[in-house]
């Protein structure tokens, strides 16, 4: 107890010495070494757009969350559009997800079967969101990636969670609501092409007790929803895939370096393509190439070889298995040390080349106690895959962090990779 | 590679065939869910070791489930991997109203969960197209038991 109080009179004293921090990349505590030379790519056409870490929508009160604007229209119209903020950006998961409550002045089309609306029963780790499947034209406000046609999942849309089908998996929380989700949308941009099967259709559900993470259904009614196949064009497609070349085989997350006390809020910039533009080269970073069909690679860490290992801007910790870290009491999902741990990482793919990951590990309840943080390079936890290795978007900060899709490749280098 | 991050069970396991498929949620015993197996359409591998035995299922839609049994015919731990998280009210049994009520409190990220209460421990974690977690029971942890060794 003694050692808490006394860190976080240290904690306070950099708070005090930096002006509490924030804005681009700013805040308290001793920064960590800046990698060699990060670059971050300036937001504006063609092909970056800008991604801001916050606290999220009203009543969220975000961590280590980044968030970009997306414009939906009606598809063909240029008046029937909204502008919508807040949409978590996941390099873990495939398709462009938003709230129905959040989209509250435009009206989407159905996407259809040819005869009925499809819906989607979607499961995270933490929950599980359902709502009807429609047709956007999409347009990111800053860089002008465009692209039209795009599946969209509504999440939340009340006639459909009037009667949410018993196999949309039960037991899980529902997050069909924007405080429950935690963003008003989810840009899936992850290494895959589609969501649920990239070379076929979405199968069926396995009986139950067993589950799947992408169910679809067919909708007659909005309370008469049946399972159903969908087809590769009827499920979520990754948007990247559907811009137009050369901004289509993958995308960079480009945050800057965050202090160890943690930032306000930090600014950064998502670029599409790799390997196709002035801004978009691979230059020095080292390709680790992915399993083809678990997108995971290997993390060593203290000995062991942990073989789900992945780099994912929508895991706001870095999550990894320690006994000799405490969890903390308040929030089991992190780590609580008493002081701040440095620790070490190497990462390897599918070929030889290796890659070290230093990172930290602080209390995340101190972390947590400074009001109006929201970015956070030393948050850590646990991890509920044995094997599992995440190095989340802490490890992001300071490191341009590639993610290439599935099928592309970028100097001979087959997706899908990761590569910084 | 697979193998080493389970080293205690592999190396102190023997792996047999049973005759009597039994599969049970959190704190049950082996005889309560006879049912769960058939239902699962799964096959089953049995390990032992000194301190527990583990069930694991396989079905074919590349689920796999695995109970931990400790000498008295408890279940004290679950786990699963696969392209979905099971229905935790079955995996969860008795417990479950615990973890629903956790849950509702505990804010987790899209990829990761972890809820712990006196008397139940869960972990979800989720990336991509696969899905793995595990929930114990400290109560009915044996003793010289490793909550590292639930995989």
């Amino acid at each position: 107890m003694r050692k808490f109080v006394a860190l976080a009179l240290i904690q306070l004293g950099f708070l005090a010495a930096c002006g509490g921090g924030g804005g681009y990349g700013g805040g308290g505590g001793t920064p960590p070494p800046p990698p060699p030379t990060q670059t971050i790519a300036t937001p504006g056409p063609p092909n970056v757009e800008k991604m801001t870490v916050d606290s999220g929508p009203s009543g969220v009160n975000a961590a280590n969350t980044v968030y970009i604007s997306v414009k939906v229209c009606a598809p063909g119209s240029t008046t029937m559009c909204q502008t919508i903020d807040h949409i978590e950006v996941d390099t873990g998961s495939i398709g462009l997800r938003i709230l129905s409550e959040a989209l509250t002045s435009v009206t989407l089309p159905p996407e259809t079967d040819g005869t009925n609306p499809l819906a989607e029963c979607v499961q995270f780790a933490d929950g599980t969101s359902y709502g009807s499947l429609h047709m956007a034209d999409i347009t990111l406000p800053v860089s002008g990636e465009a692209a039209a046609n795009v599946n969209v999942h509504i999440i939340g849309d009340p006639a459909y969670v009037a009667s949410i089908p018993s196999n949309c998996p039960p037991g899980l929380q529902r997050e069909d609501t924007v405080a429950l989700f935690g963003a008003n949308g989810i840009l899936g941009v992850g290494p895959f092409t589609d969501d649920c099967n990239s070379t076929g259709p979405c199968p069926l559900p396995p009986a139950p007790p067993q589950s799947q993470n992408f169910i679809y259904y067919t909708c007659p009614t909005p309370s008469t929803c049946a399972t159903t196949t969908a087809t590769v064009a009827q499920q979520l497609a990754n948007p990247v895939t559907l811009f137009p070349s050369p901004d289509n085989n993958g995308v960079i997350v480009e945050l800057p370096a965050v202090g160890s006390a943690g930032a306000t809020t930090v600014s950064g910039s998502l670029v599409f393509g790799i390997g196709t533009r002035t801004n978009n080269g691979l230059g020095t970073a080292t390709v680790l190439l992915e399993d083809p069909f678990t997108g995971f690679i290997t993390g060593t860490y203290k000995g062991t070889a942990y073989i789900d290992g992945y780099l994912d801007s929508g895991s706001n910790g870095n999550f990894f298995t320690d006994s000799s870290l405490t969890l903390c009491t308040s929030n089991a999902n992190f780590y609580c040390p008493a002081s701040t741990m440095s620790e070490t990482a190497t990462l390897k793919g599918t070929s030889a080349a290796t890659l070290t990951a230093n990172f930290s590990v602080a209390n995340a309840d101190m972390l947590f106690s400074t009001t109006g943080y929201t970015a956070f390079s030393n948050l850590g936890g646990t991890n509920g895959d044995a094997m599992g290795f995440d190095l989340g978007l802490p490890f992001f900060y300071g490191h341009n962090v590639f993610t290439a899709i599935e099928g592309n490749t970028v100097s001979g280098n087959m997706g899908p990779f990761f590569a910084y | 590679m697979m193998k080493l991050i389970r080293p205690v069970v592999c190396s102190l396991a023997v792996a047999v065939t049973v005759a009597a498929p039994a599969f049970a949620a959190l704190g049950g015993d082996t005889t309560s869910v006879q049912a769960d197996l058939a239902r699962m359409k799964g096959a089953l591998r049995l390990t032992s070791t000194a301190v527990f035995t583990v069930h694991e299922i396989t079905t074919d839609s590349g689920v796999v489930v695995r109970e931990y049994v400790s000498p008295g015919d408890k279940v004290f731990a679950v786990s699963w991997r696969g392209p979905g998280i099971p229905d935790l009210r079955q995996m969860l049994g008795g417990y479950y109203g615990q973890f629903a009520q956790a849950a509702s409190t505990t804010r987790g990220n899209h990829h990761h969960l972890a809820i712990e209460r006196p008397g139940l421990v869960l972990q979800s974690s989720g990336h991509l197209r696969t899905f793995s977690g595990r929930a114990w029971a400290p109560d009915l942890l044996p003793q010289n038991f490793s909550v590292n060794d639930i995989n």
